[in-house]
């Protein structure tokens, strides 16, 4: 089994770099009680890949600018700019604006798609196509996570503060919106060069299971990221290496281990008070 | 205008301001000042404004209209929000969350170091909860998590408390537990104070000034000034008594207000604990009082939505303001 996991090691790597790049920006989505943001971004970000193939079949393109990756990127940072800016004025609640956001993005998707290419290329969007990330899609996604990684390391201080007590935060002098605008871009940017392979359902995952694994099992914020990333690699190793065998899609696979590993959280700390 | 506690410098001018959201006014006609050395207490009801009118001092919120002056040099403020408002799901340490009082003094791309940490346990050593440092802030109980939140803003060294709802939700002893600790802040560490409230009888024995902001109207002054029958009868349109219990204040609606009118949402500023209870309730004892009482104060009505806007002049007596808006 080992030579055919080893057969598909770009996908592997690839797998466990979009685990490790959700994983830690999951933690902030979860506790930020945005997770529906993560899930309408990742549906924005498939309608984005969707018209960069609608505009292929028509033959229409400007080079990289209508690529897969730039079009998802900038249709996601659209829908970053409005999630973040998004407020009272336009008498919407904000989760009706997901929620609007999530099923015309999923719509539109569908739609492009029918045209250019043929329905059964949905299905691809909402499982992903793990098993295809070849070597340069690996290197790009080691890339990009390794540069948002390093942001969020750096800026971890700012991103906590206006992520905990933005009032606080803006009292002290912050530009609490101009540094919420940066932490959803970070997410933008993961979530775009994800969708390209992940799907919207691995992405979503990623974004939340491991982080809630990881508030279940962690102690103090180093704990929640720590056990957060552990549980998001060894669900993406996990389910990879399952899927092979037994011939399975493998984005839902690591979907169920996922699942797995967050009930196994929820049980210890039933166990052993001492989580709580 | 007010013109605050004697000596001190000025920290805080509001000149004719409106305030309100996305162009809307909620109070308007606002004009006070803020001393150093003074002790406000802004009570009101939920929704009134007072957390308006707090934004507008800490810069949060800018006027629609007129100027609100903060002299930076003289005052650096020192934030304390309402503990409800915070996540108790955040997996932080209470002296993480202390020391994100001294976040700004650290500079970005920097992590809080050895300096933070100790500024902060001296911080949590101040409001006596040192012990608690480790433990996580989600766990500690309302009058822990306000102290903590209090050590919090101390961490800054800032030259202005301010508070907001400090003891909502809390029992007697908790409360008072707090308001005494803010008392000593302001006595013994020389802090000016803004503490808003809804809670009028809970403040009214521990802050020297006092502004009232209701539904449509907004009045400042000292305490004693503010805190007389004929003044509050004035203001909430109905008879209210101010008496004296074993020293302490203490502010008795004596009618009972038509539900869900001005007056009702006005008296709800009082508190409950001011409320007569249902033996007391009688047209004939607020009759009888509102009988005796004198004619209000020059510059002071009921409160009205509809009236227009106004600012008091300065000299000693409250100064008053009146605002347009509906609600914050």
């Amino acid at each position: 089994m080992l030579d055919v996991i080893l057969l598909f090691r770009e996908a592997l790597l690839g797998a466990l770099v979009i685990a490790l790049g959700c994983s830690v920006l999951g933690v902030y989505v979860v506790l930020r009680r945005i997770v529906f943001v993560g899930a309408a971004l990742a549906q924005l970000s498939s309608a984005g890949i969707a018209l960069a193939i609608f505009l292929e079949a028509l033959g229409v393109g400007w080079g990289w600018v209508t690529g897969h990756v730039v079009l998802a990127f900038l249709v996601t940072l659209a829908g970053v700019v409005f999630f973040a800016l998004h407020g009272a004025r336009y008498r919407v609640p904000p989760d009706a604006g997901l929620g609007m956001a999530y099923v015309v993005a999923g719509a539109a998707g569908v739609l492009l798609i029918a045209q250019a290419a043929g329905a059964d290329v949905h299905d691809l969007f909402l499982q992903g196509n793990i098993l295809g990330i070849t070597r340069a899609d690996a290197l790009l996604l080691l890339m990009v996570v390794g540069t948002v990684l390093a942001v969020h390391a750096l800026l971890y201080k700012e991103f906590l503060f206006v992520s905990f007590d933005p009032d606080m935060a803006r009292t002290l002098g912050y530009r609490v919106t101009g540094w919420n605008l940066l932490l959803y871009l970070t997410l933008a940017i993961v979530i775009a060069v994800a969708m390209q392979s992940a799907g919207v359902l691995l992405v979503f995952n990623f974004l939340v299971l491991p982080a809630v694994t990881g508030l279940l099992l962690g102690r103090g914020m180093a704990g929640v990221f720590g056990w957060a990333i552990a549980s998001g690699l060894l669900a993406a190793a996990a389910g990879f290496a399952l899927s092979i065998p037994l011939d399975l899609p493998t984005g839902p696979a690591i979907v169920a281990v996922s699942g797995i590993l967050a009930l196994l959280a929820w049980l210890a700390r039933l166990a052993w008070p001492a989580l709580r | 205008m007010r013109s605050g506690a004697e000596g001190g410098r000025p920290l805080i001018a509001f000149e004719d301001v409106t305030l309100g959201y996305y162009g809307v006014a909620v109070l308007s006609g606002l004009s006070f000042s803020i001393r150093e050395g003074d002790f406000l207490g802004m009570v009101g009801p939920n929704g009134a404004g007072k957390t308006t009118i707090l934004r507008a001092v800490l810069g949060a919120l800018r006027p629609l209209a007129g100027r609100v002056t903060v002299h930076d040099e003289w005052v650096r403020f020192g934030y304390v929000p309402q503990r409800q408002s915070l996540d108790a799901g955040w997996p932080l340490k209470t002296l993480d969350v202390v020391g994100m009082g001294a976040y700004d003094r650290v500079g970005v791309f920097r992590r809080p170091g050895a300096p933070v940490r100790e500024a902060a346990l001296q911080a949590l050593d101040h409001v006596g909860i040192r012990e608690l440092a480790d433990q996580p802030f989600g766990s500690l109980s309302g009058g822990q998590k306000q102290r903590a939140l209090i050590a919090r803003a101390l961490v800054g060294r800032p030259t202005m408390l301010v508070l907001d709802e400090p003891t909502d939700g809390m029992d007697l002893v908790s409360s008072t537990s707090i308001l005494e600790l803010v008392r000593e802040l302001h006595d013994r560490d020389r802090l000016t104070v803004l503490m808003v409230s809804h809670q009028l009888n809970e403040v009214a024995n521990y802050v020297r000034q006092l502004a009232l902001v209701l539904e449509g109207a907004f009045q400042i002054g000292e305490t004693e000034e503010i805190l007389t029958s004929e003044n509050l009868s004035a203001l909430y349109g109905i008879p209210v008594q101010v008496d004296q219990v074993n020293g302490q204040r203490m502010v008795l609606p004596r009618e009972v207000p038509e539900l869900g009118g001005p007056a009702d949402k006005a008296i709800a500023a009082v508190g409950s604990a001011g409320r007569p209870d249902a033996a007391t309730r009688s047209r004939g004892d607020a009759e009888a009082l509102s009988a005796g009482m004198g004619p209000p104060p020059p510059g002071v009505g009921p409160a009205s939505k509809d009236a227009p806007a106004r600012s008091s002049g300065t000299g000693p007596g409250p100064g008053t303001a009146r605002g347009e808006g509906d609600r914050a």
